[in-house]
């Protein structure tokens, strides 16, 4: 786990930081706008607030309607990852305790969706979401978003499942452990890791999907999720202050989570593009 | 091999595979499947009955300069954005493993763009990049009111900006993804290159790349396949595809002809269309990408 010595360049240095403050500029001009008034947004783009327009938050959150948009992220969010996890989980266990060619067709089909972006097959989505008649409703992204998920989720949790030692699966088959004993307590809490990986990268990725709830559930304000209720507020007379406002408590939750467990979510999302 | 001698060889509990098997074919190979039917039909809408039409729509779509202008914009998208992010991810995630004052600070950073949703990151850059924004902000403080622009309503800027910002979000990602890669390679390697003298230009590229060349491919194909299947969202939300024709990539005219204009048919062939390209894409970089991460072994 060794790496290379610390060595000295200062170009590698300046360019580092210089691509932060390219970074930061822009987040930077989000959040002190978010307190600013149009007039001041245009005239001190970079200035801290003269007058420090609180309210700005407030008239966001009601014209959004944000608390709702809010709850049905999370509403979407937690059905999805716990459906995620009640296919994934079986499957991964199967697949790592078998060895077989059908086992490696099954592992090859899901290595070849990992490729396939899901926004390849949007109006299709689509046309099946009215078909089965939930257009316009959270419970098709419930069912959907899993399946946009399975491949990477199965992968990983596969590899995970990989590392239990043979001589415990053994040793508990012969004590008469079957398939859910030996699933429940011996595969799921050796690769409780993957599990928090996959849990972690999957919940980010449905927490912000943006394409499928806005053409799927759509605008409607009791249904759509806080991805699709923050643009509604740009107009032909937008308010920046409000609309920074609003983009500040979207993105809040997630930095929150971030900040509280930085270490533990940069090692699940790697693990996410590294292993997959 | 003596693990896998041992494991279950009775395919009687790969039937626990079956519940994803069907969700996976329901909802993603299924869709994918259906473009190919839709593209042969006349539908206008998705209230309305389709008509079967064979290979109409493809002779349409094919004499449509919007068609051309698409394929063209999206091409100069992957063919910048790519090429550009890639080599600097690769650097900056060897800056990292390299462990400079403050990697740690660097490392959290650079990651925390890819936090932010596609909607949000538009919302962002709707401000930053807007007439009175403050990108033409910073150009005014610094004397340069010449260059300030409506970026996003310029159709010489429109393409460009959203192509910065796919690399605003996507450099520092990727540097964090590389530098996890390189942080697992045997230092041993790269300390005796340094005994040897060797310069740090000489140790990244000639030494560090060969060794994760097939995960640097890996990244590589899937911003390629990002960048060229998702960037109707940001399309969407900031250009519009305009003005004209000058933002409008394969992506967004996939989106547009949906539902704006009403043509499911044309919609789908470009769908198709964009999926060949992304395949032929995957190719092309496998082949760039080659192989020389035999000769390191």
């Amino acid at each position: 786990m060794n790496t290379p010595r610390r060595s000295r360049s200062p170009l590698a240095t300046v360019l580092s930081w210089l691509y932060v403050l390219i970074l930061g500029i822009p987040l930077y001009y989000l959040v002190v706008s978010a307190m600013k008034s149009n007039i001041e947004i245009f005239t001190r783009p970079f200035a801290l607030p003269a007058n420090w327009l609180w309210e700005n938050f407030g008239t966001a959150w009601q014209t959004a309607d944000l608390g709702r948009a809010l709850l049905n992220s999370v509403l979407v969010s937690l059905v999805a990852i716990a459906l995620t996890l009640g296919l994934a989980v079986p499957a991964a266990y199967a697949l790592a305790r078998t060895d077989n060619r059908l086992a490696r067709v099954i592992t090859g089909t899901f290595s070849a969706g990992f490729l396939i972006p899901p926004f390849a097959a949007l109006i299709p989505t689509v046309v099946l979401a009215i078909q089965v008649g939930l257009y316009g409703t959270r419970e098709f992204q419930m069912l959907f978003l899993p399946a946009s998920a399975l491949p990477l989720s199965v992968l990983l949790l596969t590899q995970f499942m990989r590392t239990v030692p043979q001589a415990l699966v053994e040793s508990a088959a012969l004590d008469g452990a079957g398939h859910w004993l030996l699933l429940t307590r011996v595969f799921v809490p050796i690769a409780m890791p993957g599990v928090v990986s996959v849990t972690i990268l999957q919940l980010l990725t449905f927490w912000n999907e943006y394409l499928f709830s806005l053409t799927i559930t759509g605008t409607g304000p009791d249904v759509r999720t806080v991805q699709v209720a923050l643009p509604m507020l740009v107009s032909d007379a937008t308010n920046l202050g409000v609309l920074a406002a609003g983009t500040v408590l979207t993105v809040l939750p997630v930095y929150v989570v971030y900040s509280l467990m930085n270490r533990r979510m940069q090692e699940a999302l790697t693990a996410g593009a590294v292993k997959g | 091999m003596s693990l896998t001698s041992t494991r279950v060889h009775s395919p009687r509990v790969l039937w626990l595979t079956v519940p994803s098997l069907v969700w996976f074919a329901v909802f993603s190979v299924g869709p994918l499947a259906a473009m190919f039917v839709i593209a042969t039909l006349r539908w206008k809408g998705l209230l309305y009955e389709p008509t079967y039409i064979g290979l109409e729509n493809i002779g349409r779509v094919f004499a449509d300069p919007t068609f051309h202008a698409a394929v063209r914009n999206s091409v100069i998208q992957v063919a910048i954005a790519i090429p550009v992010m890639i080599p600097l991810a690769f650097m900056l995630g060897y800056h990292l493993t390299t462990k400079p004052r403050g990697y740690r600070i660097l490392s959290v950073l650079y990651f925390s763009p890819g936090l932010i949703s596609i909607s949000m990151t538009g919302m962002i850059f709707y401000g930053v990049l807007s007439p009175n924004g403050g990108v033409n902000g910073l150009l005014r403080g610094i004397g340069l009111d010449s260059w300030a622009t409506a970026w996003l309503a310029d159709p010489s800027t429109a393409l460009p900006s959203l192509i910065a910002i796919d690399l605003w979000r996507g450099i520092g990602w990727t540097a964090v993804l590389f530098a996890a890669r390189l942080a697992s390679l045997p230092a041993e390697v790269i300390e005796a290159a340094q005994i040897d003298g060797a310069g740090r230009m000489r140790i990244m590229w000639r030494i560090a790349f060969p060794m994760v060349k097939d995960y640097v491919r890996t990244l590589a194909m899937l911003q390629f396949l990002w960048t060229l299947f998702t960037s109707a969202a940001l399309i969407l939300l900031l250009t519009k595809g305009g003005p004209g024709t000058s933002s409008t990539t394969l992506s967004y005219l996939v989106y547009a002809k949906a539902f704006s204009q009403r043509d499911l048919g044309y919609s789908q062939v470009v769908g198709v269309v964009l999926l060949l390209l992304g395949v032929a894409g995957m190719f092309l970089i496998r082949a760039l990408l080659r192989g020389s991460e035999e000769d390191s072994r």
